[in-house]
């Protein structure tokens, strides 16, 4: 590039000729400008300040004995605001210790005079190429120093994220201090102060320091990582999960580890929500089980001799206890499906009071055999439901099981339908045996059946009113209960009619 | 058996009825007289008026620990006292936590006189009868 553009024509040197020596100067001039050189000059030291400052020339050739100045002071004196200006010192009194002079204070070459052409040019030439190497110098510092900033911005902006992410961060150094750490750090490991210099060992608990001294140990695999949990405040209070990973140098050996540390306390619950569940779930599934298997432990005990009327009555029994083994594990598999969303919608458009009444149908049989009333109160203005029939049908279904199951012998069971505000409101009441405030507050969960004097003998999964509660929540509803213990329960379903086309 | 004849009125306590009923026609068909509740509160009331020679009673009922409850009272009556009482359970089984009332510390809370295992094995309800002092 240098080469370029000092073999280019158009690149000619930029000169200024500071001599007070006007043959001198003019000479100069003329043979410079001969080659074309673009030059100026200036008759003496102050004018050749003058221009030497407020032009940027490549080259000054400056005369070492003038009147006003000396060529060293001009020389400072440009060299103070262009620096990069280079500087030849011409003289008659040529001296070694004035060489050395001019050197010093920044002259790039000292030629004697009276200096012959070819002299000059190769001065020129030499200072010229001095001249590009210096002005290229300067701008890959200049570019350097642009990406260092940039780089400083990038590591701050860096420095900004990691510090503001949830997850704690810790570097660790190849002697076990901490050489990195972020605010969440402290709130994860539930900690007043972590400081860079800080051993590791002392300050973090001993299952995270362990697996970093594994991955120093570990003279392979140096991608590998390792995780573990760790209870840091008990009874499910603060949970977190530590994963720490080598950081590798660039020639890939071990500089330290990163360890991340994540708040997991929510994953925990949830994880014990579903044990919790699948503890009650084999529970609910035993007991039926068990039932049938001891009936049929005892139809096949010989010594028993048990009569023909017991032994049908055990098989009664146990069917009873296969089909309700039966609707339980369905009510599972539904919640299931609602819990995945795998079950398909089919939604459409839907009469609730042709829901209903279908609903009642299919139950007429219980609903006669204990000589219940049926108090119906639809409004003509309810809108089309844009819902699963299926789903809708459910819930009804439930509810009025419920409202049949738990009602007393003549009692009635009143179903109002209305259009509220923003919703279709359905008021399902019986005249049964009501809730204490404790079962109403348990209502809604898996498994919960109230168990007092008045249930003996009730069946049921446990499940029916879960199964309800999802529905409607997936159809951003509200279902509410009121009722007091002997005297009833009346629920009420709110549907919103956005749903409705 | 001459152990029918000292204890020959069981109480049995379950809240399955289906499992009350297949403990009781065991139990009668060794020659037992077996009186039923199927709830802490009916346990108790039969305890009462029926003053049986020994009591089984399952621990899991309407609430996690009727059962001890309901061994607790009966121990806490006089003729409780002299009878013995059992645990009917399968939490051995479901949990792996066992239980004895056996430790100085299990007697202490656990006021029952043994465990037993579900499903009963009525040679095993024989021994520990046998064996009651």
């Amino acid at each position: 590039m240098i080469e370029e553009q000092k073999n280019s024509n158009d690149l000619k040197p930029n000169i200024l000729i500071v001599d007070d020596e006007k043959g001198l100067r003019e000479g100069t001039k003329r043979l410079l400008e001969g080659e074309g050189y673009s030059v100026q000059a200036a008759e003496n030291g102050t004018e050749g300040i003058r221009l030497g400052t407020s032009e940027d020339f490549d080259i000054a050739i400056l005369d070492l004995k003038m009147a006003d100045y000396d060529g060293m002071e001009v020389l400072q004196e440009i060299k103070k605001v262009r620096q990069n200006t280079v500087c030849l010192i011409a003289t008659a009194f040529a001296s070694f210790d004035t060489a050395i002079e001019a050197t010093r204070l920044g002259a790039f070459a000292y030629i004697p005079k009276p200096f012959a052409p070819e002299e000059l040019f190769y001065q020129i030439q030499q200072a010229y190429k001095h001249r590009l190497l210096t002005l290229e110098s300067e701008k890959l510092k200049k570019e350097r120093e642009e990406n260092l900033l940039e780089l400083a911005s990038e590591k701050s902006r860096l420095n900004t994220i990691i510090k503001s992410i949830n997850d704690g961060v810790i570097v660790i150094n190849k002697t076990g201090e901490i050489v990195y750490t972020n605010n969440a750090v402290l709130k994860n490991l539930n900690i007043n102060e972590l400081n860079i210099g800080d051993v590791a060992s002392e300050k973090i608990p001993a299952t995270i320091t362990d697996l970093v001294n594994k991955i120093f140990d570990s003279s392979d695999k140096k991608d590998k990582s390792y995780s573990t949990q760790i209870e840091i405040k008990p009874n499910n209070e603060l949970f977190v999960e530590a994963v720490c990973s080598p950081v590798p140098q660039p020639d890939g050996s071990l500089a330290g580890v990163i360890v991340v540390i994540r708040n997991i306390t929510e994953f925990k619950k949830i994880e014990m929500i579903k044990s919790q569940f699948v503890s009650m779930v084999a529970h609910e599934l035993k007991a039926p089980i068990a039932a049938v298997q001891g009936f049929i432990n005892l139809l096949l005990d010989d010594q028993l001799n048990l009569d023909e009327e017991k032994k049908k009555d055990f098989l009664s029994r146990s069917e009873v206890r296969l089909k309700s083994l039966l609707t339980l594990v369905n009510d599972l598999l539904d919640i299931s499906r609602m819990e995945m969303k795998t079950k398909q919608r089919e939604l459409q458009n839907i009469n609730v009071i042709d829901c209903m009444e279908s609903t009642i149908e299919l139950m007429q049989f219980e609903i006669s055999k204990r000589n219940l009333k049926i108090e119906k109160n639809y409004s003509k203005d309810i809108p089309l439901l844009h819902a699963d029939p299926n789903e809708i049908t459910r819930v009804f279904t439930n509810i009025i099981s419920n409202a049949v199951k738990y009602n007393k012998d003549n009692g009635s069971i009143d179903i109002d339908l209305s259009l509220q505000k923003n919703y279709v409101s359905i008021k399902i009441s019986d005249t049964g045996i009501g809730m204490k405030q404790e079962e109403k507050e348990k209502l809604f969960s898996e498994f919960f059946r109230a168990k007092n004097e008045h249930t003996r003998g009730i069946g049921g999964t446990g499940l029916g009113l879960t199964i309800v509660k999802r529905i409607i929540d997936s159809y951003y509803g509200k279902i509410e209960v009121e009722s007091s213990y002997g005297n009833g329960t009346t629920f009420i379903i709110n549907l919103p009619i956005n749903l409705t086309n | 058996m001459e152990i029918n004849k000292k204890y020959n009125k069981i109480l049995l306590v379950d809240d399955d009825i289906d499992l009350l009923e297949q403990n009781k026609t065991l139990l009668v068909s060794k020659g037992f007289n077996v009186v039923t509740a199927e709830s802490g509160a009916e346990g108790f009331e039969i305890f009462k008026a029926e003053k049986p020679d020994a009591a089984i009673v399952d621990l899991i009922m309407e609430q996690h620990d009727a059962g001890f409850v309901l061994c607790y009272k009966i121990k806490k009556t006089d003729h409780g006292s002299k009878i013995p009482v059992y645990i009917l359970t399968s939490a051995t089984y479901d949990t792996g936590f066992k239980f004895d009332a056996e430790t100085e510390d299990e007697k202490e809370w656990i006021k029952a006189d043994g465990i037993l295992n579900k499903p009963v094995v009525v040679e095993e309800l024989i021994s520990k009868l046998e064996n009651f002092s």
